[in-house]
């Protein structure tokens, strides 16, 4: 194999620590080798995979491995991906899921015992065991188990799991400790086992039985070092004598045992449960006063001490202050010294800290492993797009086309003539029943009983506490049916809205979401009723109007509104016809120089006429006040959810504001802050260089009243305006 | 996987008890996605269904796409991708994520129909390959 560019030998049976030691080196930079994976000594980078524990990695020819550096972390590695719209490629790390009555974990002694005993109840048992190349590394609620295996991840849902995995040795925490020449008793055996030579080996504690040593009697003082890299001498001390110092090569430390029970502190649910060593109390070590405590994340006593003085008087919190025990072995080397320093300080000893998933080093691969990147849709127009240029991205969960190559040819393709847009992805909800009229009054902030049948509404979805949460159109089709339509992120959540308010004030009203049934076209533009003049729409909708029609011979609910400015038509019809539509749509438009428009032309055009898009231009706690839309909001009913949080916030004075601003050139970007007297002020929310007004559009919060007249905005000086600011008689939408 | 094709339908909305009671002029497959709300496959004909629900919802739909498939590619195609626990009785209907795709399977004795909406239709057939 190949160690840090050099070639290394090993024999057969050696893992890449033991043939590392045994070339008379050391795995990582320093620190005591306990060869059973329980703490981060030995981790290096191994086939370019950073963290991975030397002692449990089997060599093999051509493996490589390269030391992590001496501080700080491995580089992570790169791999280019300039287009963010695309995902990644990743390499596949097939999940097999298995259902299990019994998961034992550890096939030591007390595991078979458990085992044995499940098996005689008749209970069909999956014994994982990390030797065996089945390494549990989590345990989730549900008792799901999961397991590192040879050919990829393993997530076992288990009636009930025992933690049988044994104990692990206590680490030195000592001036010296992270020096060359540590290892533990049982890490002593093995080497010596495999025939490595230890050189002068003393021993500290209990001594292995089988490695050749010089016991040492006494308490582990100090590790000292000639060269401050390799242990050249141990200083121990015993009872009322002073410090006695031994010259060595290698310290052996059988400085006790803690269990090893980190899967089990992952979930307290009863049908997890821990036998054999695992479950024993063992007892503490000494309080350590000096030295590393937390090799993972390099956690000194001395930090420990800080933290404790400064009032961190508990182990959870001493762990989020210092972060030991937040490393790659996740506690199992500092757990026993933090509990010990805390109960030398105070009159209890701690229970261990909670313990999270993973109890051990995984890749982010394996993490993700059978984890699925967000499904987004696609419209039934999409393959439309793409044919004809579109930049796809990704908005409110849909793929939808953010340019088709020039976004300013397709925002003059609405102002001047006819254009298509995909809104497809706008929610669409059915509501029918003889409590609909009610249901809606108590839902929406305008009046909607007045609405006729054949018409349409502007409404705001409000929540509780008077907030913006979506908006849309109440479309009138019966006198106890409606088509309501929400924005295309909001959809999803404004369906679950819906419902749960019909549920809870117990009212007949029925729900059927339409939103990936029915497909819709904007057919906008000045010229927008010629084309549909000429696919069969004679009798045409006026503004907020809508009419159920035939268009190009596809049955089509035309509602006419306007986000443009212009006079726009929304064709909803069935997806199946979408695509037919389409193209009907786009060849009987040829002559009148037909474009489609996508999401950036499209937010311009909205922008100059003042339009908010929810969740761009409002935040969280965005009222009607804040944004300037009280007009939208009709107090004098009963009651609507929100009115009595506005009704209470009405006379308080409020300092936030959704304003529009004007200046002259480009537009700044959008977030860019807005400035007053040299103080940031706001923000914009929403920019865009008019190309009809020849100068910069925005919308923006201002964040303190008096709310200013001029501001100053990517260092220019900019008007504070009432939007809309392209026609703001609407006489072109009503056209 | 065979390809999902769009799955003409009716879909109704309507009290339980009147989807309970409706009377179909044709023999539907009949998928109640929840007690007041019916997917009715094989048919796109509103007057093909009879309700005790003046307000009853009753649309033709043609917003899902599935395909049949054999218990044994069931088991081996998008079982694998199902991490929840399918109903033991046959006929059933299941609904839930597959491969992370909001998804619905109809199981019957020896075939079974997995279906989704089709703006998902990409994702669910990427997914499953």
């Amino acid at each position: 194999m190949v160690v840090d560019g050099r070639p290394m030998a090993y024999q057969a049976g050696d893992t890449v620590a033991v043939a590392v030691l045994r070339a008379g080196e050391h795995p990582h930079h320093g620190g005591t080798i306990c060869l059973a994976g329980d703490c981060g000594n030995c981790v290096a980078q191994v086939d370019g995979v950073g963290w991975v524990r030397t002692c449990q990695t089997p060599c093999r020819p051509g493996l490589v491995m390269q030391r992590h550096p001496a501080s700080g972390a491995p580089p992570l590695p790169v791999a280019g991906q300039s287009d963010v719209t695309s995902s990644p490629p990743a390499r596949h790390i097939p999940v097999l899921r298995r259902e299990a009555e019994v998961v034992v974990i550890g096939a030591g002694e007390s595991g078979t015992a458990a085992a044995e005993a499940a098996r005689r109840e008749g209970k069909s048992v999956t014994v994982l065991e990390a030797r065996d190349g089945l390494e549990a590394v989590a345990i989730y609620a549900g008792r799901t188990v999961i397991v590192r295996a040879p050919d990829g991840m393993l997530h076992i849902n288990a009636g009930e799991v025992i933690v049988a995995t044994g104990a692990a040795e206590i680490q030195p925490v000592c001036p010296g400790n992270a020096l060359r020449g540590l290892v533990t008793a049982r890490a002593a055996q093995q080497l010596h086992a495999a025939g490595v030579d230890l050189g002068v080996a003393v021993a500290i504690g209990t001594a292995p039985e089988s490695a050749p040593c010089a016991p040492l009697s006494g308490r582990l003082v100090r590790i000292e070092s000639e060269d401050e890299a390799r242990v050249s001498a141990v200083v121990t001390v015993e009872d009322e004598e002073g410090e006695r110092t031994t010259a060595c090569d290698t310290v052996i430390l059988g400085l006790g045992r803690a269990a090893r029970d980190v899967l089990s502190r992952m979930t307290d649910e009863p049908s997890v449960s821990v036998v054999g060593p695992a479950a024993e109390s063992f007892p503490l070590p000494p309080a350590p006063t000096a030295g590393t405590v937390c090799p993972c994340s390099r956690v000194q006593v001395d930090d420990l001490s800080s933290v404790w003085e400064r009032g961190f008087l508990e182990l959870e919190l001493i762990k989020r202050a210092t972060l030991a025990g937040t490393g790659t072995c996740q506690g199992s080397a500092c757990l026993p010294h933090l509990r010990a320093f805390i109960a030398a300080r105070s009159t209890e000893i701690p229970e261990p800290f909670t313990a999270r998933p993973a109890s051990r080093q995984i890749t982010l691969g394996e993490a993700a492993a059978g984890v699925h990147f967000d499904a987004f849709r696609r419209t039934v127009l999409h393959d439309e797009h793409l044919a004809l240029g579109a930049r796809m991205d990704r908005f409110g969960g849909w793929w939808r086309p953010w340019h088709y190559g020039d976004h300013v040819a397709e925002y003059w393709a609405v102002r001047e003539g006819v254009s298509l847009g995909d809104v497809s992805t706008l929610g669409k909800l059915i509501v029918s029943g003889p409590d609909a009229v009610e249901f809606l009054e108590r839902l929406y902030p305008v009046t909607v009983a007045d609405i006729r049948v054949g018409r349409s509404r502007y409404a705001l979805l409000l929540n509780e506490g008077g907030h913006l949460m979506d908006d849309g159109m109440i479309v009138r089709e019966a006198e106890s049916r409606f088509v309501l339509t929400f924005t295309s992120a909001g959809a999803g959540h404004a369906e679950m809205w819906v419902r749960d308010w019909i549920d809870s004030w117990g009212l007949r009203v029925h729900v059927l979401d339409r939103t990936m049934s029915l497909a819709a076209i904007n057919v906008t533009g000045p010229l927008a009723g010629r084309l549909l003049e000429r696919v069969g729409l004679t009798a045409q909708p006026r503004f907020l109007q809508h009419v159920h029609a035939e268009v190009a011979g596809v049955p089509c609910h035309v509602m006419r509104l306007s986000f443009t400015g212009e006079a726009s038509f929304e064709l909803h019809h069935p997806v199946d016809r979408s695509a037919e539509l389409w193209r009907a749509l786009m060849a009987h438009g040829r002559d009148l120089g037909i474009a489609p428009h996508g999401l950036q032309a499209l937010q311009g055009l909205r922008l100059e006429k003042g339009h908010v898009i929810v969740g761009m231009d409002s935040d969280l706690d965005s009222t009607p006040r804040r944004l300037g839309m009280e007009w939208a909001v009709k107090m004098g009913k009963p009651d609507f959810v929100g009115r009595s949080a506005l009704a209470r916030t009405a006379e308080i004075a409020d300092h936030r504001r959704l304003v529009g601003l004007t200046m002259p050139g480009p537009a700044p970007t959008e977030g860019s802050p807005i400035w007053s007297e040299g103080e940031v002020v706001g923000q914009v929310s929403s920019s865009f260089t008019s190309p009809v007004l020849g100068q910069a559009v925005m919308l923006g919060w201002l964040k303190r009243s008096p709310f200013p007249e001029r501001v100053e905005v990517d260092g220019r000086s900019a008007s504070v305006v009432q939007p809309p600011f392209y026609d703001p008689e609407g006489t072109r939408a009503r056209a | 996987m065979r390809a999902l094709e769009t799955l003409p339908g009716l879909r109704v909305v309507a009290t339980p008890e009147a989807l309970d009671a409706a009377s179909w002029a044709e023999e539907p497959l009949v998928l109640r996605f929840a007690p007041d709300d019916a997917f009715a496959m094989r048919t796109s004909q509103i007057a093909l269904v009879d309700l005790a629900d003046e307000h009853a919802i009753v649309e033709p739909e043609t917003g899902f796409v599935g395909a049949w498939m054999t218990s044994d590619e069931l088991a081996e195609r998008v079982l694998p991708h199902v991490e929840w626990p399918l109903p033991a009785a046959r006929p059933a209907l299941a609904q839930g994520l597959i491969a992370g795709v909001p998804a619905k399977l109809w199981l019957e004795d020896d075939r079974a129909l997995l279906l989704c909406v089709a703006a998902y239709a990409h994702e669910l057939s990427e997914r499953l390959g």
